[in-house]
Order: C-alpha cells, then structure tokens, then sequence
C-alpha cells in the first residue's frame, strides 16, 4: 500500500487509534488482574501446604553467630535515620527532593527522622 | 597549481618520483575542490546541532553522535567514500533486490558497516531491552488507568499521520512521519527504517530534537487547557507492588500484546526482556550490562549512523522542512490527546486525578513526567507529581510501540 487518499487517511488514523486503546485497554484489564490476584491471592495460598524449598541452604549455626548483630556506622555518617510508616525507597525519593528544592548536595544534609504525614495527621485527629 | 616546473627540477636532480602528478593528485582529493553549497549548509547544521546538544544539553547522548555523523557524511571529497555509501542502501537497484550485505561488507565505509545495525533494527531493539531495564513499571501497576493516558496521548501520531497524507507524502512516509508524536527515538527510527528510509534523518532528528524541547512545547498547552484548580490537585499515594506481579508483568504482557500484534514483537519483546532482567532478581549482571555498557554502545553506534544518512542531497530538500513542521504538530496533539483525557479522568473521578499526568502519556521517559511535576509544583508547591506521571510515561512507550507496529502491519512488507 504506496499512495492513500485522504480519506483512507481519516480512515486508517481512526482505526489506528482505535486499536491503540483496545490493546491498551486490555493490557490495563489484565494489570488490574494482576493487582486482585496480588491482593488476595494471599487467602488462596495460606490455605496451601507450606512449600519448602530443597535447594535452600540452611543456615548454620556458625554462620549464624558469625553475622554482627548491630553493624557499625560507616566512618563520616550523622548517625541512623528513623522512619517511620515510610519504605526506604520513598525515603530516597523524599530525601534526594529535599536536596534538589534547597540546592544542597545529599551528604551536607542530615535527616533524623521522615512520617508519613497522612498518619500523623490521621493520629492528630482521633486524639 | 601548475607542479611541473617543481617535477621538472626534481627530476633533474635525479628523483624518480612524479611529484608534480603526486601532488596534483593530492590536491584534487581535498575537500576544497570538490565543495558545494550543500556542504557548507550541512557542516554549519552540524555544528549548530552539536552546540545545541553541548552548550544547551538537547539531548546530548544522541544529538552529539547524530550531528558528528552529519559532519562525516558532509564533508566533502573523497572522505565521503570511507564513510558511507547512500546508495548501497537506497537506489532503485536495491529497492528491487534488497540490500546486498556481502557487498556492503566488502566495499562499504565504516557507517556502511555500522548501518547495517539499524537496516535490520538490530539497534532499535537493543536500545529497547535497555530502556527495558531502566524502567520501573510499579508506577504504572499501581494505576492501571496510566493506560488509558498512554493510548490517549497516541492522538498526535494519527493527526501527524492524516495531514502528512494531505501534504502529500506516500502512505508509509506519513506513517513514517506521524510515529514522530510518540516521542520515542528508538520506534521512529524502528519503522521509518522499514517504510520510509529515505527519511531517516530528516526523523530521527525531528524526533530527538522535539523530545528535547518537550519543557518549552508542553506546558503553554498544559497552563492553556487546565485551571490553575486543576493543576494544583495533589493525588494520593498509590498502592505498593508486589514483586510478584512486576516479575509476570512483562512475561504477560508480551504474550497479550503479539497475540493481538505480531509485528510489535521485535520492539515490545526487547523492552519486556529488559525489564524481565531488571526484576526477577536473579539475572543482575545482565540488567546491569544492558542498561549501562549495551545502551550506551549502541547509542553510539546508532546516532553516528542515522546522522550519516543525512546527506545534503536528501536532507536538504523541501520534505525536511514539512517533516519539522509535522513533528511540532504530532507533538501538540500527544499533548492536547493526553491532556483531554487526563480531564475527562479527573472529572469521573471527581477531582482526584490531577490531568496534568495525562500530558506525560508521550514516551518521553522520563523528560515529560518531570513537566507535569513542575507544572504541578508550580500550581501548589509541595505537589510532587512525577510518581503518578511516570504511570502514563512508561504506559506511552508501550502506545507507541503498538502504533508503530499498528502502522508496520498496514504498510510495511507482507509476510
């Protein structure tokens, strides 16, 4: 197919666009899926034997006393930073926002402590 | 230059070298005698390209090799021989009876050689599995309506698409052309290509060049088509992920889309191989190496072909100036596409989506999610909106994907 008219044109721009929002559309059905399998799947398979994994090593007793039970700090840090309700990547996140908003490079900066502010404010109102 | 007198004396002193012929040989196979107008254009487009890709960042990584390939290919004389051979790939000979590899092997230049990596989307593919693996898809699995704006965003391909056809280019070139408004280098490049070669340069450098201006085309439609009450709407944090569903998300997804179409299997099958690498967990060092030493050996080598195509002889023609005017076309409508429906979603939800994300729905990862971020800054400080945004960026390369395989199904060849 070389030369089209501009009404072929209309025509197969349409049905282009079209097909883009089925497929699309499809593929966002098949995520939401996804989604509910993940969300209650968990009801399905803790009614399910425990499966135990026989490449698995377990863990010997010398390795286990081998591992420290409170690591370090490494030299030139401002100490632990506590978080709280809040995953350590979204603390990445906020804390490298922080740094670009004031212009100030990451390790000139100390962090004590980052909450979710939904919950705290959450708490605020119940008490 | 007369150089017989110089051979003459030579001679006599008992040289057997013609130096006179050496030198007048020497001198015809500069670039000064064999100048033309359309040379000194191209080396000073060039040179404008690299300063914009250096002084001003336009997307550096492509545009420095794309410019330095333009220069090689324009340079005049006998240079042009060791570097490419236009018509190795596009004469009428080899439009009857395709390319002839060995040939090209034997007697091509070095972006001859290179070229056969984005003749047989080798290159597109693997810039593919390695933004695959730079992409995180949770933003996107966390809401899955990101999709609706992905697709929403599309609009501007078809309208670039239907005027191309009025302008008066052939159905595959204004296919060719509209793939522009998907804003994805690597799929423009991955279709015109196969329908349109001849245009290659004229395209990738519309498209690069345009996804590089998306902060100063995006938002005057985004302030003109949203309330200020709009912008400033702060979405809620959206649900965690499990990893579970990111490790079958690419391995479903595949299957989905090529049973509905085949042709986006080269293009969506190496993008959902990347990500599968980056999320199963057990295969570091191949995510690692595609996302890092892979990408950025075939950017390389991609940039420096496609801008060696743009010979003054095809770029420099009265179809570039309508593929540029286009391109702008293509990406206002995947603006205004992704923005409407980002209103319409924002309506039905009453008042929780923020439409600003719908405007992010053209590929441009991450360039157009960190606009609607800004733009949401701007409205209400403090209303950081590149997690929701990056949903309908990354969902806008998958619409992309599948329009280019849309179009690639109607017009490229038939299997």
């Amino acid at each position: 197919m070389g030369e089209i008219t501009e009404l072929d044109a209309l025509i197969i721009s349409a049905i282009g666009f079209a097909i883009v929002f089925v497929v699309l559309i499809i593929l966002m059905l098949i995520v939401m899926l996804m989604g509910l399998a993940a969300d209650k799947g968990h009801v399905i398979t803790d009614k399910l034997p425990k499966f135990r994994n026989p490449f698995k090593k377990k863990e010997t007793a010398e390795e286990e006393e081998a591992q420290p039970l409170s690591e370090p700090l490494a030299t030139g840090t401002c100490g632990e930073l506590t978080l709280i309700r809040t995953e350590e990547r979204d603390a990445a996140m906020i804390m490298a926002i922080v740094a670009d908003s004031l212009g100030t490079p990451l390790n000139q900066l100390r962090f004590v402590s980052i909450r979710r502010l939904d919950d705290a404010q959450d708490a605020e109102v119940k008490q | 230059m007369n150089f017989s007198l110089t051979s003459h004396l030579l001679g006599a002193a008992g040289s057997n070298v013609d130096y006179g012929e050496t030198f007048e040989g020497l001198m015809k196979s500069t670039g000064f005698l064999n100048l033309d107008w359309g040379n000194v254009v191209m080396i000073v487009i060039a040179c404008f390209f690299l300063f914009l890709a250096i002084r001003f960042k336009f997307e550096p990584l492509l545009l420095v090799g794309i410019a330095f390939g333009m220069l090689l290919s324009n340079i005049p004389g006998p240079i042009s021989d060791w570097i490419f051979h236009p018509e190795f790939w596009t004469s009428e000979e080899v439009a009857a009876n395709g390319v002839d590899y060995l040939y090209v092997l034997n007697n091509g230049g070095l972006i001859d050689i290179l070229y056969i990596g984005v003749k047989t989307s080798v290159y597109p593919c693997l810039i593919f599995l390695g933004v695959g693996a730079m992409t995180d898809f949770e933003p996107l699995l966390s809401n899955p309506k990101s999709l609706i704006l992905g697709a929403a965003a599309q609009f501007g391909i078809y309208v670039a698409f239907f005027l191309a056809v009025c302008f008066g280019f052939s159905g595959p070139e204004a296919a060719s052309i509209g793939i522009v408004g998907g804003a994805d280098g690597p799929t423009a490049i991955w279709l015109t290509k196969a329908l349109a070669p001849d245009l290659l340069a004229a395209i990738a450098i519309a498209a690069y060049s345009y996804m590089a201006l998306i902060p100063v085309i995006q938002p005057p439609i985004m302030r003109l088509m949203t309330t200020k009450k709009e912008r400033a709407i702060v979405m809620k944090p959206t649900r965690k992920v499990t990893k579970r569903e990111k490790i079958l998300f690419p391995i479903i997804i595949i299957i989905a889309t090529c049973l509905f179409l085949p042709s986006v299997a080269p293009l969506l099958g190496c993008l959902m191989l990347g990500n599968l690498l980056r999320e199963c967990g057990v295969t570091a060092r191949l995510s690692d190496t595609a996302q890092n030493a892979l990408m950025n050996i075939v950017t390389i080598c991609l940039s420096v072909s496609v801008g060696a195509t743009a010979h003054y002889t095809t770029f420099l023609t009265g179809d570039t100036l309508k593929i540029v005017v286009l391109g702008l076309v293509a990406f206002t409508f995947a603006t205004v596409g992704g923005l409407l429906i980002g209103k319409l979603m924002c309506w039905l939800s009453k008042g929780k989506i923020n439409p600003l994300i719908g405007s992010a729905g053209v590929s441009a990862v991450p360039m157009a999610a960190r606009v609607s971020n800004l733009e949401g800054l701007r409205a209400k400080p403090g209303n950081y909106l590149l997690m929701h945004a990056m949903g309908p960026n990354v969902a806008g390369v998958i619409g992309s994907a599948v329009a280019a395989g849309f179009f690639m199904a109607v017009f490229g060849p038939m299997v």
